[in-house]
């Protein structure tokens, strides 16, 4: 393949996302058996006699040494089975099945909305420096992001649903709506099946979560933005842009603009995370049935075989994630494709 | 006293240096914009507020954050209503349990700053700690810290701060140092990215292996320069750490994962009023957050103030300083003149910038005229104003810039022309070239794209494919290879870039090219190369160009004639041959002789530094560091005079420099004998 081409780009970055899953799933591992005692124990150990307890200890593997259970713990992962809860009778791998598409259909949404209100107002700012619009722009990022994530959305939540009836309060579709499940994503089933009912459904029940999700991150965009649009702006390329005569408003889009994108694309990894991460407040407000609040239920019931299961899972969606936004920042900027 | 008297010099030194290093390190502060130091400053009022409420608060106010019942006789108690709405002896009024909700807020406010500097503390001291660690052994210690710190980074951050206060769990009771470590754990790699790399920079560096070549205790001075370099961004990671600590504390204590109940809150508090704000109940879950709301604020105002302060990028601005007044033209008989057919004629060029003293002219009341297919070599000490008087004739100034005067291309006025009309011409009739071909060219588009938009800019008839048929005409002519032209910028050599960058110049036949230090951050053969291609061009385009450099020896190689600029003005102007045979200027003598002569091998340059353009001393500029100074040098405004046939020079010493009888550059160029 040639040097400097996409596809030997692609097959590169590929291959250097697997340290990364062996390192996030070592992570893991290190994690949750820095805590003393044993999950058995931590969470069914009060109710069941001794014998049991230890029956069970010993079907899990948990009296192997600990290398031996590492070893074990990440061929699991890497077969895809994360292993199974002592508190659900599903294994975990059926949880994410059931939970992992809401997540990320709310964290996509969200991001959708955090691309959104971060370039434009971002863009704006930064085009428009120092007129009230950049200050107001500003402020509007320094208040979306001092404001609690699960207080905006408890209030958006009293003004839209409760005083204003506009949106639904809770949940993620209508009670008989539901779509025929393919993918999981609510969105994409109800498109696909043609079921118009179900999705105009999904969008009303999805439109609180995602944006409130969504302007906690676009307030971080609309800083980046406006700061990389400053310094596009004055770029020595859009100087040489100017001395030929190119239109202004070329000079701003075509030039200024496509490079302040760029580094947006760069921490769209970082914010995806973030994202996921906030998911389990916005899915506790608005009772979301998605991974994240399934992760904090199991903490709560300390079942440490659900939750080892789950983080793991969260662990590769983010190395995938990575992996596809340097993909496409490979797509933009020609430079990346070493 | 004793003490530092007993320590020695060498200590004094070193203190000494010190403080010229904090001076250094408070210096953008005094600079920075009215708007940043504002934000600074309500952040910190706000930070300040905090605190006091949360150290004096709890003893000032009636209420404690955990009390449900009032002794209302000795022995005797009543129970705090439950849900009252605010009142005047609850402000905020009371919780589901009785709480009042004000008591709660200052209590919050104690745990928050508590958790916020632990954590954060905490946080920056480990991860400084391993930054250095990392950077100075580098090796396998490096390897694994930096993987681990990535993935740490990667993961997303609640989860992460929930599963450390989960397993922290285990180990110690959930309260302040519990939840310091699970927020805190998050905000390591930050400061150990920023320490590592300024260690492994600092450590390349010559002074430190020559240090350690010495034998010098490598670590201390490791330490003290990468104190110095890390001094200006840690504490604005530091800031905004804190402002995302209060925020994660909150979500933490809002999942349940935070102190241990009914330790007062503001998140858990909030967690425990969602089911008051269904039943219309709103101060409950109100006031912790506007609490939130509030402190965070201020940390990250005072986070975007120090970010406003040290990013010199973000600081510097451009229109400062009061607006600039018209001239008052026209200024002299020979400004109207214009002599024939030139490629530019300029008169009365002023440009300069606004400063907050008033404007500062680069450009001072320069003449001169460029005739088609002529070069004309301008030269100058860097500061000289050589730079501005190119952007100038483009019409193209930095933020802040103002020029004045005149400047005609094809006998149109630039000057004060619309932005429309002066677009409409750069690239087409007049072209210019940068002195840097790195960053010249827009990184995400292919070569050829950037002639396609400026053509089709200019010519909106022309095709696409015409377009691209020129390009590569005029890359070849350039001797880039027209396979070429589809490649990216980054593909190309800094050479073959500024040959790009001139083939641009040129694609449009304009009638001036200013090409401003073109090949400075070229190789000497590169160099040649491209000069070749200049001289080349103005034959074969009959286009008139202006060469700005520093370099004598280019001046001589290229051009026709050179003017010598000094402080903002032209003081020599003529034909190349003529002035560096027979030099009239002193400037001009001393310019000459501080280039190396091979013949005496000795260097001169000139004493002294060129006057500060903010106020121009009101005789001639040059008088301060002129051998042949006389003293109605510094009386009377020298004007360029004819010394020789063509050669004209501002200077005293010249019969008819000192006024009416002055001859513009314009008078001087029409009299030489045309070319052939």
């Amino acid at each position: 393949m040639k040097r400097g081409s996409l596809s030997r780009y692609i097959v590169v970055r590929v291959l250097l996302s697997i340290p990364m899953v062996l390192i996030l799933l070592t992570l893991v591992f290190v994690l949750l058996h820095a805590a003393p005692g044993d999950p058995v124990t931590a969470t069914v150990g009060s109710r069941l006699p001794p014998e049991e307890v230890a029956a069970r200890k010993e079907a899990l593997g948990l009296n192997d040494p600990i290398h031996v259970q590492y070893v074990r713990f990440i061929g699991d992962a890497l077969r895809g089975d994360f292993g199974d809860p002592v508190t659900d009778r599903r294994s975990v791998l059926q949880i994410v099945a059931d939970t992992a598409p809401a997540t990320l259909e709310l964290v996509i949404a969200g991001m959708f909305v955090a691309v959104i209100v971060g370039i434009v107002v971002g863009a704006l700012a930064g085009r428009m420096r120092d007129s009230p619009f950049d200050v107001g722009g500003r402020f509007f990022g320094i208040l979306i992001y001092a404001t609690p994530l699960f207080w905006t959305a408890l209030l958006a939540q009293l003004l839209f649903s409760v005083h204003l009836g506009w949106l639904p309060s809770s949940g993620r579709i209508g009670g008989f709506y539901a779509p025929q499940d393919i993918t999981g994503f609510y969105v994409i089933d109800s498109i696909v099946t043609g079921n118009w009912a179900a999705l105009e459904s999904t969008l009303r029940y999805l439109a609180l979560p995602a944006i409130t999700l969504g302007l906690l991150v676009g307030g971080v965009f609309v800083r980046l933005v406006r700061v990389n649009m400053l310094q596009s702006l004055r770029a020595d390329y859009v100087e040489a842009a100017r001395a030929r005569g190119v239109r202004e408003r070329h000079v701003v889009f075509r030039h200024a603009f496509k490079n302040a994108l760029i580094p947006v694309v760069t921490i769209m990894g970082l914010q995806f995370a973030l994202l996921i991460g906030n998911a389990t407040l916005t899915e506790t407000v608005f009772s979301w049935p998605g991974i994240a609040r399934a992760l904090v239920d199991f903490i709560g019931a300390r079942d440490y075989a659900a939750v080892q299961g789950i983080v793991t899972f969260i662990a590769l969606v983010v190395v995938v994630i990575s992996l596809l936004i340097d993909i496409v920042n490979a797509f933009i900027d020609p430079r990346v494709r070493y | 006293m004793n003490a530092e008297a007993d320590t020695g010099a060498g200590h004094g030194t070193w203190r000494e240096a010190l403080r010229t290093r904090l001076r250094h390190a408070w210096r953008p502060f005094r600079q920075a914009s009215r708007v940043s130091r504002a934000l600074i400053f309500i952040g910190i009022a706000v930070l300040v507020f905090y605190a006091l409420v949360a150290l004096v608060g709890p003893s000032l106010y009636r209420f404690g954050a955990t009390q449900y019942r009032i002794e209302v006789a000795q022995g005797q108690y009543e129970p705090i209503p439950n849900l009252a709405p605010p009142s005047a002896t609850h402000p905020m009024g009371t919780t589901r349990d009785g709480f009042d909700v004000l008591a709660r807020v200052i209590g919050g406010a104690e745990l928050a700053l508590e958790v916020m500097l632990l954590a954060v503390s905490t946080a920056m001291l480990v991860g400084v700690t391993l930054g250095l660690l990392s950077g100075y052994h580098g090796g396998r210690i490096d390897r694994t810290l930096v993987t681990i710190m990535d993935a740490v980074y990667a993961f997303p951050p609640l989860v992460l701060a929930i599963i450390i206060s989960f397993v922290l769990a285990a180990y110690i009771e959930p309260g302040i140092v519990s939840a310091a470590g699970a927020v805190g754990i998050v905000y390591i790699p930050q400061y150990f990215r920023v320490v590592r790399n300024q260690t492994l920079a600092v450590k390349q560096e010559p002074f430190v292996e020559a240090a350690r070549a010495i034998g010098a205790k490598s670590p201390t001075i490791l330490g003290r320069y990468v104190f110095f370099n890390v001094v200006h961004t840690v504490p604005v990671i530091l800031t905004l750490n804190a402002a995302d600590a209060i925020l994660t504390l909150a979500a933490l204590g809002f999942l349940g994962y935070g102190v241990q109940p009914p330790t007062p809150e503001w998140g858990y508090d909030i967690s425990q009023a969602i089911s008051d704000v269904a039943a219309g109940i709103w101060w409950t879950a109100f006031w912790p957050g506007v609490a939130i709301v509030t402190l965070v604020t201020g940390l990250t105002l005072v986070g975007e103030g120090l970010n406003d302060v040290i990013n010199p990028l973000l600081r510097a601005r451009g229109a400062s300083g009061p607006k600039v007044p018209p001239d008052r033209r026209p200024r002299r008989r020979s400004e109207q003149e214009t002599a024939g057919d030139t490629a530019v004629s300029v008169r009365g060029l002023r440009a300069g910038y606004r400063t907050p003293d008033g404007p500062l002219w680069a450009v001072d009341d320069v003449d001169f005229d460029i005739r088609p297919g002529e070069s004309l070599g301008l030269v100058g000490e860097s500061g000289c104003g050589k730079s501005s008087l190119g952007r100038a004739l483009l019409q193209i100034m930095p933020p802040g810039g103002v020029t004045r005067g005149s400047v005609r291309i094809g006998g149109d006025e630039l000057v004060g022309a619309g932005e429309r009309r002066l677009r409409q011409r750069r690239g087409d009739d007049m072209s210019l070239i940068f002195q840097e071909p790195m960053t010249r060219l827009d990184p995400l588009m292919r070569v050829s794209d950037h002639f396609v938009e400026m053509i089709r800019t200019h010519h909106p008839k022309t095709s696409r494919k015409q377009a691209r048929s020129m390009a590569r005409d005029a890359l070849a002519q350039m001797g880039v290879p027209p396979t070429r032209a589809d490649n990216y910028p980054h593909e190309f050599s800094g050479g073959m870039r500024q040959r790009v960058m001139i083939a641009l110049g040129i694609v449009l036949k304009p009638r001036l090219l200013v090409a401003d230090e073109p090949t400075t951050s070229l190789d000497v053969i590169v160099e040649s190369q491209i000069l070749d291609i200049l001289d080349r061009l103005r034959g074969e385009e009959g286009a008139g160009l202006l060469l700005i450099t520093h370099n004598l020896g280019i001046v001589a190689e290229t051009c026709d004639r050179v003017a010598v600029m000094y402080a903002g003005r032209i003081v020599e102007i003529g034909p190349v041959d003529r002035i560096f045979r027979d030099p009239k200027h002193p400037y001009t003598q001393a310019l000459l002789g501080s280039t190396i002569s091979l013949e005496t091998t000795e260097l001169r340059s000139i004493p002294g530094y060129p006057p500060s353009l903010l106020e121009p001393p009101r005789g001639c500029r040059f008088a301060a560091r002129c051998p042949r100074a006389m003293t109605r040098c510094s009386e009377i405004d020298p004007r360029l005079t004819r010394v020789n046939p063509g050669q004209s020079a501002a200077c005293l010493l010249y019969p008819g420099a000192d006024g009416d009888e002055a001859i513009a550059a314009g008078d001087g160029a029409s009299e030489e004998e045309t070319p052939a």
